[in-house]
């Protein structure tokens, strides 16, 4: 086993990783931006090292002067930043260094969406229709014509990154130059890569991803199936596992569709092999996550696996220690993503100085998160605050649940995403299971919510109002005042 | 005594505070004239959240430092205070000027100077924290003064745009 691990990510993912080190009793070694250092995972590590680059944790060849630097044995990359990077993975694998991932190879295999898909297709994998090739957002012409060919509505995607950033529907001719520029916008800015490709509409739909584990000794696992068709602002908000509504047939056909996928593409560590499924529930498979995922830990609750820790094992070359029957998939459970941002105002982001931070608690709740009372939220980072998820052993218990442990949280000092999450939870397909990909379209904070008082809050608002409006009351007359008391005299901001 | 009319979401309450609003203890008020007694501790209405009692049922609330909304748990009610001592409504939407909300980027200015807009239409987009925002008209009008430009980075309450 490995002694020294570079954790080379930050925010919630990277506080996962030190800890699944810490557990397994391993070193973990944190990398900070300037401005960073003060940040939990920092914090929480055995050792920390700057990493000053301008483009800081996404500079593969910066993270791996940091890994060499550090003398660690692996490096566990996480989500996002340099997790898919084949150079990267090359790099370190020529220089000695473990990464806990699936490999360059698998990495550049799978990175190729369009030829990703095209493979299957040609193993005789049911898969969706994409483009023939990926396009930059500047090719009007082109984008034009193949649209034509695939027909509308189709699905705009950037070929760097998941199914939410950079994922939209075009209904029409005119609307798609306008979808490809939002979406390559989106991709640039969070990506660095600003290519998209088109994709066969699959309407309505649902998302359903199947997490899989696989060693170098051939073992090769999966950890039943999730549905992730719920989206806010074109990002998956929540998902769940078993995803409702599908038959045992059902789900043990998307289950052998996954396997056959990984072992087509001979996939290692963490992978997630995603499908769309259509109104009839086919599935059709559409691209391989070839990296731990933001919303392993539902699967972690209903399998009692940890799943990084398999992956730092995998990667120092042990064999898996269970198979796939010994994977019991027990109960139900809902993985809640909490944001930084307002969505009565647009999704604006709220970075800021967090004020208070009440974490659920009790049975069969978990939160990874990052922050705590005190913390900062920077504006340069994801908005990503915290991940919520609760288990049950039905999936009505798990919903009550999970609703229950979002009105315990509480977060002040910024805006969050907490009630709408409410909301959605509280939505009748949502309960009833029967959601789609089109719920993203369901206008749910128009709505006032039923469940509060109106009578109550009208009594609180009028006192607030009293006690601001006498706040405000100068007690000196405003002529006798000088400029700085008139500032002073503000309405607490 | 004071009167005020309170709208929450679409439906009218007609609230009465009796004495002063004391900063401790319960207060007694009338909404449509059924008396209530209220818990609200001084710090809730500071800080914009904390806890209230009404009656005997706990609220957790979050206020809008305008006290254009009120949240709870369950989500977010639109609020509108009419004072009936004073009869001045309070105006809902602020003045004509647009500041930056949050620290970030401009990335697209879609609105010329001297261009009529109307309230709620795009009028350029924030790049921060990894998303793309756009920011709207609070109010109908000529777009009287713009100076920023694609590419800029602008601080938090950097005024960008305003309307007249």
């Amino acid at each position: 086993m490995f002694k020294r691990v570079l954790i080379a990510n930050r925010g919630e993912i990277a506080v996962r990783m030190v800890r699944a080190c810490r557990d397994m009793g391993l070193a973990a070694i944190a990398v900070y931006e300037p401005g960073d250092e003060g940040a939990l995972h920092v914090r929480l590590a055995d050792e920390a090292y700057p990493i000053t680059s301008p483009l800081g944790y996404r500079d593969p060849e910066a993270m791996l002067a940091v890994a060499r630097v550090s003398k660690v044995d692996a490096v566990h990359p996480g989500y996002g930043l340099i997790s898919e990077h084949p150079g990267f993975a090359q790099a370190c694998e020529a220089a000695g260094i473990a990464v806990v991932g699936p490999g360059s190879t698998v990495l550049a295999n799978v990175r190729d969406k369009v030829g990703a898909v095209a493979h299957a297709r040609a193993a005789g994998i049911p898969t969706t229709r994409p483009s023939s090739r990926s396009f930059m957002p500047d090719e009007t012409a082109a984008l034009l014509n193949e649209a034509d060919l695939i027909g509308y509505p189709l699905v705009v995607k950037a070929c760097a990154g998941g199914r939410g950033r950079g994922t939209s529907v075009a209904r029409g001719p005119d609307d798609l130059l306008d979808v490809v520029r939002r979406s390559s916008t989106a991709a640039q800015a969070v990506y660095l890569d600003p290519q998209v490709y088109l994709e066969e509409a699959v309407l309505p739909s649902r998302y359903i991803e199947v997490p899989i584990l696989g060693d170098h000794h051939g073992n090769l696992i999966h950890l039943g199936e999730r549905d992730g068709s719920i989206q806010r602002n074109t990002r998956k908000v929540i998902e769940e596992t078993p995803a409702p509504n599908l038959s045992q047939a059902q789900r043990e056909a998307i289950w052998a569709t996954a396997l056959q996928v990984a072992r087509l593409f001979s996939c290692r560590s963490a992978c997630t092999i995603e499908f769309v499924l259509d109104g009839e529930g086919r599935h059709f498979f559409t691209e391989v996550k070839p990296r731990l995922q933001v919303e392993h830990l539902v699967s972690e609750m209903v399998t009692r696996i940890d799943v990084v820790r398999e992956q730092l094992r995998i990667a120092a070359g042990l064999p898996l220690e269970f198979t796939q029957e010994e994977v019991h998939l027990r109960g139900h459970a809902i993985f809640c993503r909490i944001n930084a941002e307002d969505p009565w105002h647009g999704y604006l982001p709220s970075p800021g100085h967090i004020t208070s931070f009440r974490v659920p608690g009790g049975p069969n709740v978990r939160v990874d998160t990052y922050v705590y009372a005190g913390a900062e939220v920077p504006v340069r980072y994801d908005s990503l605050l915290a991940k919520l998820v609760a288990w049950g052993p039905t999936r009505e218990e798990c919903l009550n649940r999970v609703q229950r442990a979002l009105q315990e949280f509480q977060i002040t000092g910024i805006q969050t995403n907490l009630a709408l999450l409410r909301l959605i939870l509280n939505d009748n397909a949502f309960i009833a299971g029967t959601y789609t990909t089109e719920f993203s379209r369901r206008r749910l904070m128009e709505m006032p919510p039923l469940s509060d008082d109106t009578s109550d809050l009208a009594a609180i608002a009028a006192l607030a109002y009293l006690r601001r409006t006498q706040a405000a009351q100068p007690a000196i007359p405003e002529a006798f005042t000088s400029g700085w008391h008139r500032d002073s005299r503000r309405l607490p901001q | 005594m004071r009167r005020f009319v309170v709208t929450i979401d679409e439906t009218e309450f007609e609230v009465e505070v009796m004495g002063v609003a004391r900063a401790e203890g319960w207060i007694e008020v009338q909404v449509n004239g059924e008396p209530m007694r209220v818990l609200l501790p001084w710090s809730a209405t500071a800080d914009q959240s904390g806890w209230a009692m009404v009656n005997n049922r706990p609220h957790e609330i979050q206020l809008d430092h305008d006290l254009h909304w009120i949240q709870t748990p369950h989500g977010r009610h639109s609020v509108q205070i009419r004072d009936r001592d004073t009869a001045t409504a309070r105006p809902r939407s602020g003045d004509g000027r647009i500041k930056a909300p949050i620290p970030g980027l401009i990335a697209r200015i879609l609105v010329e100077p001297g261009q009529h807009v109307e309230v709620g239409q795009p009028v350029l987009v924030l790049e921060a924290m990894k998303m793309q925002n756009e920011i709207t008209a609070p109010r109908s009008g000529t777009i009287s003064m713009l100076n920023i430009q694609p590419g800029q980075s602008v601080k938090l309450h950097e005024l960008l745009i305003e309307i007249s």
